[in-house]
């Protein structure tokens, strides 16, 4: 039994299992968020399927990889490269719109990186992978395609990562809003998290570093999630900033009560 | 120095700052559009009714003029050079320059809030 490989299938696992819970959650609640946000919340719905459907054939992988099973684990990775393919294109529509406010702009700028995508799968596919190379700790493929990691590289992943980054800059220059943290600046940093870790993982030839990448992935599914979702303990640290006292009010009386005595 | 007084939005950010529970100053629409006329006018003499023309729908002609009289004059923001005519002063030139800077920081704040608005 490799331990190592074993605890790559539970990260693989656990990233599928809490980015479809992330996405599920978010999509029960939806009656929640006002009506101006629902086209950046379905987005950053079909992301998180997406990071679950990327990482739905990689557990599957790496238990082939864990049984000794290579063309299953051949077929998973190809089918991995689909939902990756497509990861920016909820990214690069949520940005735009959370930025611009126009829905259809938003439309057709993330189609211009569906496009991106489908060039990126057809180099993909046309070129082959080289692998599985299985480690202890990992199964690894090499994308053959010197193109298709181009494209990847500077059409889905640049442009994206700039936009988390160009949108972070913004909530930092305007600091003079009282934002809340968690519910802003965090997502977006969780965002971030993942969509760097995932081109890390997919395009390492490092068994070491896409185990670390899929750790950092999974971090960055819970911050999304604790984001959305704080527990107590996370909330009153961070999410109130100015925290004000209302009066008490005497209901005998009807009127407000100040508290006057300052005690020295 | 001539531009057009949007006078909409002069009153959005008023309003925006009264929100604030400043309702003298940047919060207050008359305050607001008579800077803006007297350094629209500079450094030429502003006239009473030039001021009048756009105040004319949210006060009367007596509390601009006692406006005129215990803010403007009484601050040394404007001098009485004849009946009915005012120059603005340099006092008055930093407070349409601070007048500025709350309609900046209004823009910028309402741009965020937006952004926000949009996240889910």
């Amino acid at each position: 039994m490799i331990v190592e490989l074993f605890l790559n299938i539970i990260i693989c696992f656990a990233i599928t299992v809490s980015s479809f819970t992330f996405a599920f959650v978010l999509a029960r609640n939806d009656e929640k968020y006002s009506k101006k946000s629902k086209p950046a919340l379905w987005a950053l719905i079909a992301l998180w399927t997406l990071v679950g459907a990327t990482y739905l054939p990689t557990t599957i992988r790496m238990i082939a990889a864990y049984i000794g099973k290579p063309a299953i684990d051949t077929i998973m990775y190809n089918m991995s490269a689909i939902p990756f393919a497509f990861i920016s294109v909820p990214l690069v529509f949520f940005i735009t719109y959370v930025m611009v406010g126009n829905e259809k702009i938003s439309k057709y700028i993330s189609f211009i990186f569906a496009i991106f995508g489908a060039t990126y799968l057809g180099f993909f596919y046309s070129s082959g992978a080289i692998g599985p190379i299985v480690t202890e700790w990992t199964s690894i493929f090499i994308v053959n395609s010197d193109i298709a990691i181009q494209i990847y590289l500077m059409g889905l992943f640049v442009f994206p990562t700039a936009m988390i980054l160009g949108l972070l800059l913004l909530m930092f220059i305007t600091r003079s809003i009282a934002i809340s943290i968690h519910r802003t600046v965090l997502p977006l940093v969780a965002i971030s998290f993942v969509f760097d870790f995932i081109l890390t993982d997919f395009i390492t030839s490092v068994d070491t570093i896409q185990v670390v990448s899929r750790v950092f992935v999974l971090v960055g599914t819970a911050q999304a999630f604790l984001a959305y979702f704080p527990q107590t303990v996370f909330n009153e640290r961070i999410s109130t900033k100015g925290k004000t006292e209302s009066p008490e009010i005497d209901e005998e009386n009807d009127e407000f009560e100040y508290e006057d005595d300052i005690k020295t | 120095m001539s531009e057009d007084i949007d006078v909409e939005l002069e009153q959005e950010v008023a309003v925006f700052y009264q929100s604030f529970g400043i309702n003298q100053g940047p919060g207050d629409i008359q305050y607001r559009l008579i800077l803006k006329v007297l350094e629209n006018k500079d450094p030429g003499i502003t006239e009473f009714s030039d001021i009048r023309k756009y105040t004319d729908q949210f006060a009367d002609r007596g509390s601009i003029g006692s406006k005129m009289k215990t803010v403007f004059q009484l601050e040394g923001l404007v001098k009485k050079v004849k009946r009915g005519g005012y120059v603005i002063t340099n006092k008055g030139l930093m407070a349409a320059s601070f007048l500025k800077n709350t309609t900046t920081f209004y823009k910028k704040t309402k741009k965020m809030g937006e952004i926000i608005e949009r996240m889910p």
